[in-house]
């Protein structure tokens, strides 16, 4: 009961604390561009930056409504707060908080998974920003290294490594539901490869297919159980 | 001085690097707020090192990814500003579209050195501005939606449910297989529909990694190794990016 009430607690204070800082991190963000435009003696163009949103602004509003509906359950409060602060959700936090509960047995939205996932994104977000800032300081003499014809065709592929190593790990729980969508996908990217570079959209409906073939088989299988 | 330089010199370091300064804190807060309140709930506090450890080690590799990231930018738009957007909030493949679209409205083009002193702070507004939702929808709903999904998993626990981490999994089966999808699609029809000539290379690193996970899966479940799993998905990467280098030579 104790420990039921001390969670609410810290619940609702991670609420008013993630609240608080997203707005501080979005007047920082916002006006930064303006304190680097009286650095330069010069300010936005703010009919450019209209027309650049209606171009390409709506696409990643609806894309970041989507992130916020799908992610924001996986991630709980603090989790969720953090990562839309700190960002690179797909190509790592997300992973990084999955992989975390996994390790550790946490189901969503439990307390458990609350705390896993907030100690996963903060641990995330400090590691990049230890690596860039390291990156930064030695930018000069890790140019010719990182930026190697040897290297490039490593960090060019560094995103199919990284779902090539999910695969594995997902597919096998259940290799039938993960053949459905997967031919799905295929198909579609084949007969329109304009696709490939909106790949990063097709994950709401190959999701949406996952999810709905999951459903019917758990209702399948809840059913079966019950008679 | 040039524009570029002036948008390496040390007033923008100060600006960007005061906002990610103050990122880090607010993570260093969440992160020791979170183990306290694990400890609080009884929680196991090897699990919760074992935790952070699996997530440290998950993200050198992206992050140096990333860093690519800032050195590719950082000729058109200095080293501070893609510094701050891809330490926090952005990723490589948004930040490139949006500084691109913004560019072409001002008919500039990156990496070409024609940055002006008005396109750079056009540029980094509609870069914040467009990425800036996931933020506002979490300050605005965060509370209200996991209270009412809180509501519905309870409804769920009552009539025997459970299927959210189902859910999640299928969640992360599609994303993957959307993923796997385009690198299918880009080799059979990348140049030409059916042609089978397109890039074959990502392909062989998801086989690649995905094979090293196998390896890393089965000694880490069948010979009693858990502590690789800390490793699996940053060393099964650097298998597969090994092999983009083996590939590429």
């Amino acid at each position: 009961m104790e420990k039921q009430k001390n969670y609410e607690a810290y619940l609702k204070s991670t609420h008013r604390l993630g609240r608080i800082v997203s707005m501080i991190t979005l007047v920082l963000l916002v006006g930064a561009p303006f304190m680097i435009g009286t650095l330069l003696g010069a300010g936005p163009d703010l009919g450019a930056v209209a027309r650049g949103f209606l171009s390409v602004g709506l696409v990643w509003t609806v894309s970041s409504v989507v992130e916020f509906l799908v992610y924001t359950p996986m991630l709980g409060a603090g989790g969720s707060y953090l990562a839309f602060i700190t960002g690179n959700l797909i190509n790592m936090k997300i992973p990084c908080a999955m992989n975390a509960k996994e390790l550790v047995d946490a189901k969503s939205g439990t307390a458990e998974n609350e705390v896993i996932a907030t100690l996963s994104i903060a641990t995330s977000a400090l590691v990049t920003i230890v690596v860039l800032a390291m990156g930064v300081v030695l930018l000069i003499p890790l140019q010719p290294v990182l930026q190697s014809p040897v290297l490039a065709p490593a960090f060019a592929n560094v995103v199919p490594a990284l779902f090539g190593a999910m695969a594995y790990k997902y597919y096998r729980k259940d290799p039938l539901l993960a053949l459905i969508p997967l031919t799905v996908m295929i198909i579609l990217f084949t007969l329109v490869p304009s696709l490939t570079s909106s790949t990063s959209f097709m994950i709401i409906p190959a999701g949406a297919l996952a999810i709905a073939l999951a459903w019917v088989k758990y209702r399948r299988e809840t059913k079966g159980a019950a008679e | 001085m040039s524009v570029l330089e002036q948008l390496n010199g040390g007033g923008v370091y100060l600006i960007c690097g005061s906002i990610v300064a103050f990122i880090a804190v607010v993570c260093v807060i969440f992160m020791v707020r979170a183990w306290r309140a694990g400890k609080a709930l009884g929680m196991d506090v090897t699990r919760m090192k074992r935790a952070v450890t699996a997530s440290a080690t998950f993200s050198v590799l992206p992050s140096v990814g990333i860093l690519l990231g800032v050195l590719a930018l950082s000729g058109s738009l200095g080293v501070p500003w893609p510094w701050l957007r891809l330490s926090v909030i952005g990723a490589l493949h948004y930040e490139t579209q949006v500084a691109d679209a913004a560019a072409e409205q001002l008919g500039v083009s990156l990496g070409s050195g024609q940055m002006t002193a008005q396109a750079f702070p056009t540029i980094a507004l509609l870069m914040s501005i467009c990425i800036m939702w996931g933020m506002i929808l979490s300050t605005l709903f965060n509370k209200k939606y996991l209270h009412r999904l809180q509501q519905g998993g309870k409804n769920e626990a009552r009539t025997g449910g459970g299927f959210g981490d189902k859910a999640m999994a299928a969640m992360f089966i599609g994303m993957v297989s959307a993923y796997i999808g385009s690198y299918v699609g880009g080799w059979i029809s990348g140049s030409g529909l059916f042609s089978f000539s397109g890039s074959w290379t990502p392909l062989a690193v998801v086989a690649a990694a995905a094979l090293a996970m196998a390896v890393f899966t089965y000694f880490s479940e069948k010979k009693g190794m858990a502590w690789l799993d800390n490793f699996s998905i940053a060393g099964s990467m650097l298998v597969g990016m090994l092999a983009a280098v083996l590939i590429g030579h």
